[in-house]
């Protein structure tokens, strides 16, 4: 190993290691994000989750049956069930001061009139009544409404089913429970290439996201060690000593590609031990090895493209104020368009296309096809390709900067 | 052993050159000065020196080599210390001269050995564990010149090392840059202070504008070859004697007239007294660098 490339290396680390503002932006600030963001979204990523909004059961007949209808809609869990009452007026009350969204009214003779409804046998049928807050959305109250006649319908096919097998003498288990354990939840399937299973929650997408922000951070330290070289003459003074500019970044880019490796295994490690303890579930990182190796393939690549734009931008900016702008800023926007803060697929057809401009987004795009969709290396060829395209660009960017500032001085 | 030969440079987009065929011959073990007012072109020479700059037009050569060939030959020949604290603020003193050193090549065992000899040149023991950033002016110019003798160089090259130093500290860096030459060193000493190049340098360069102006040993330069009487009046030069003596003002009642021989000295302060202008002060013949300086140029070396 040349001593000129490890003297490099090491003083790039002493002075990160000194930059607090650095380290803050690079390793406490994505932390945080992650944490606060993948509570904030959990119930946003996942369809079927809970749904805030609260319901009452009055039950007024207190029949097996009602009982029935009241664990069968727990059961299906999207609606939080907060009581069961037997008080039509409070439970009222209880909309108008906000205890609760919803409440369902199953009227005396429920249970009776379970298999004649709507008055066919010519006795009127009182009906169950929803009592909603009005303030609720129209889609939850439609959602909460179709829950209720599901539960009811699948009540009423038991009955009926049981009843029918007493009628026709069809053999029963003794001690058999009327109520079935039906499937009555659909549960969503992502596709995937090998298995099928559930769909990312909140801390799948949210680790990925801020990890790539977070390295694209290293503009700040980056360029406040760069700037304060050129501005000292430090830069110039290495070249005196006949250091090259292809050594002074390679110098640049490995200790800065590890910091982001390192940044890299904190946010894992905050997705799959930190975000449990606040009640979220782990992050799930991929089981096999070549698909841990496809994850790290994506995590060099978005390393590299954030290490040369910082290089870039450091060459750019004439102050360490400018670059913490111009980088911090820039780094904002990519994060905006790539779906960082705001997730691709919530956005409109327009603003998911101008997302394909960001490097933020390929890079996203990378690591979901490794944790979600678990595909292949060559699936990744198109983000892997697009990160490193970036960063060569950036680079040759940043070397031609800094020629024609030499250039523009001779 | 460094020879400078029609050496121009123009920068790009620059109307006039830095540069306009300079010639020099700086000898070894020496130390030579550098002198000019600020953007005379000691910065564009040393650069050009240092490699920092492309040749054009002229031949620099070191030891009867071309000088992109010595360098390459011996890369830590040449050093400069820039007028810049060129180090790392937020590196101590220790690791900033341990990374130059790294960067010159140099191996653990000559690295401990070279870091710990120019901590004791430069007197930086108490401050080795301190960062660059907390250390004094002074102290901040010991550390540049220190980085710049790191590789033991054959030749120095000093750009304004004094600049916004105290006077013990510039005192103490002078002294050491005097013993430099002692130990092999070859130092070229840029400046605007006269009297730091009159204490140390043995061959002296003026230069303006680009061009060589003067070139010598210092008592070559501040000899006159024509005796100038330069005074310093009380009261104004009554025009009559101002156009007798062909006196040229050149300040508040300061005058410089030619004066072929000492023994007329006695006559023309005789009649200054007559016409009640006695003398301030006056000198004649010997000059100072500022006194030669404004000769050739018209103008202040601190202009």
């Amino acid at each position: 190993m040349s001593p000129r490339l490890l003297a490099l290396w090491l003083k790039e680390i002493i002075a990160l290691s000194r930059d607090r503002h650095g380290l803050l932006a690079l390793f406490i600030m994505p932390t945080i994000f992650i944490l606060v963001m993948t509570m904030a979204l959990r119930d946003a990523f996942t369809p079927g989750t809970t749904i805030d909004a609260p319901y009452v059961v009055v039950d007024l007949d207190q029949s097996a049956h009602s009982q029935s209808l009241i664990r069968r809609l727990g059961k299906t869990a999207s609606f939080q069930r907060v009581g069961i009452s037997d008080d039509a007026d409070a439970t009222r009350h209880g909309i108008a001061s906000g205890r609760q969204a919803l409440a369902l009214v199953l009227p005396k003779g429920f249970g009776e009139r379970l298999l004649t409804p709507s008055g066919a046998d010519g006795q009127p049928t009182e009906p169950m009544q929803l009592l909603v807050d009005p303030t609720l959305n129209p889609a939850l109250q439609l959602a909460f409404r179709n829950q209720v006649m599901a539960a009811l319908g699948a009540l009423r096919a038991d009955e009926l089913t049981q009843r029918a097998g007493k009628l026709f003498g069809l053999p029963t288990i003794p001690g058999a429970k009327a109520e079935k354990d039906w499937p009555d939840e659909i549960v969503s399937i992502a596709v995937r290439n090998d298995a099928n299973v559930r769909p990312p929650s909140s801390v799948q997408q949210n680790v990925p996201a801020w990890l790539i922000f977070a390295m694209f951070f290293v503009v700040i330290p980056v360029s406040s060690i760069f700037i304060t070289e050129r501005q000292q003459g430090t830069l110039q003074r290495l070249r005196s000593m006949g250091v090259p500019f292809r050594l002074i970044l390679a110098g640049k880019l490995v200790p800065f590609c590890v910091v982001n490796q390192l940044q890299a295994l904190l946010m894992v490690m905050v997705g799959m031990f930190v975000v449990p303890l606040f009640g979220s579930e782990a992050l799930e990182m991929p089981a096999t090895l070549p698909q841990l190796a496809n994850w790290c393939a994506v995590s060099a690549a978005v390393s590299l493209a954030a290490v040369a734009w910082a290089l870039l931008i450091a060459s750019i900016a004439r102050t360490s104020e400018q670059a913490t702008v111009v980088g911090g800023v820039g780094n904002i926007l990519m994060g905006a368009i790539g779906g960082i803060m705001v997730p691709k697929f919530v956005m409109p057809a327009g603003m998911q296309t101008l997302a394909g401009l960001s490097p933020m987004a390929w890079a996203l795009d990378g690591f979901h096809m490794v944790m979600l969709r678990h595909g292949s290396f060559a699936d990744l060829l198109p983000s892997l390709g697009k990160l490193l395209v970036f960063a060569i660009l950036a680079l040759t960017a940043a070397v031609w900067l800094n020629q024609r500032a030499l250039a523009t001085r001779s | 052993m460094l020879s400078i030969d029609s050496l121009s440079y123009r920068y790009t987009a620059a109307t006039a050159p830095a540069l306009d065929g300079i010639s020099l011959t700086i000898p070894a073990t020496g130390i030579y000065g550098l002198l000019g007012p600020n953007g005379a072109g000691k910065t564009t020479l040393i650069s050009l020196i240092a490699g920092l700059l492309n040749l054009s037009t002229g031949h620099i050569g070191l030891d009867g080599q071309p000088l992109a060939a010595a360098r390459a030959a011996r890369p830590r020949a040449i050093a400069l210390v820039p007028q810049d604290y060129a180090f790392y603020p937020m590196l101590t003193t220790q690791e900033n001269l341990r990374f130059f050193g790294g960067t010159l090549g140099l191996t653990r065992s000559a690295l401990d050995e070279q870091v710990a000899h120019v901590i004791a040149f430069a007197r930086l023991e108490q401050v080795v564990g301190k960062r660059a950033e907390q250390l004094s002016g002074g102290l901040r110019r010991r550390l540049n010149l220190a980085i710049g003798l790191l590789g033991k160089p054959q030749l120095l090259l000093l750009d304004e090392p004094t600049v916004g130093v105290d006077p013990q500290s510039r005192h103490f860096l002078l002294e050491s840059i005097a013993a430099l030459p002692a130990a092999g060193t070859t130092v070229v000493y840029t400046s605007h202070y006269m009297e730091e190049v009159e204490a140390i340098c043995q061959r002296i360069a003026i230069i303006d504008q680009g061009r060589l102006l003067a070139e010598g040993t210092l008592e070559d330069i501040l000899h006159s070859p024509l005796p100038l009487l330069e005074i310093h009046l009380d009261a104004p030069l009554p025009p009559p004697l101002a156009d007798r003596y062909s006196a040229q003002a050149i300040g508040n009642r300061k005058y410089r007239r030619e004066l072929p021989s000492a023994a007329d000295l006695p006559r023309v302060l005789d009649e200054l007294a007559s016409h009640g202008c006695p003398v301030r002060d006056l000198s004649f013949g010997q000059h100072n660098l500022e006194q030669v300086f404004m000769r050739l140029t018209n103008r202040s070396l601190r202009d």
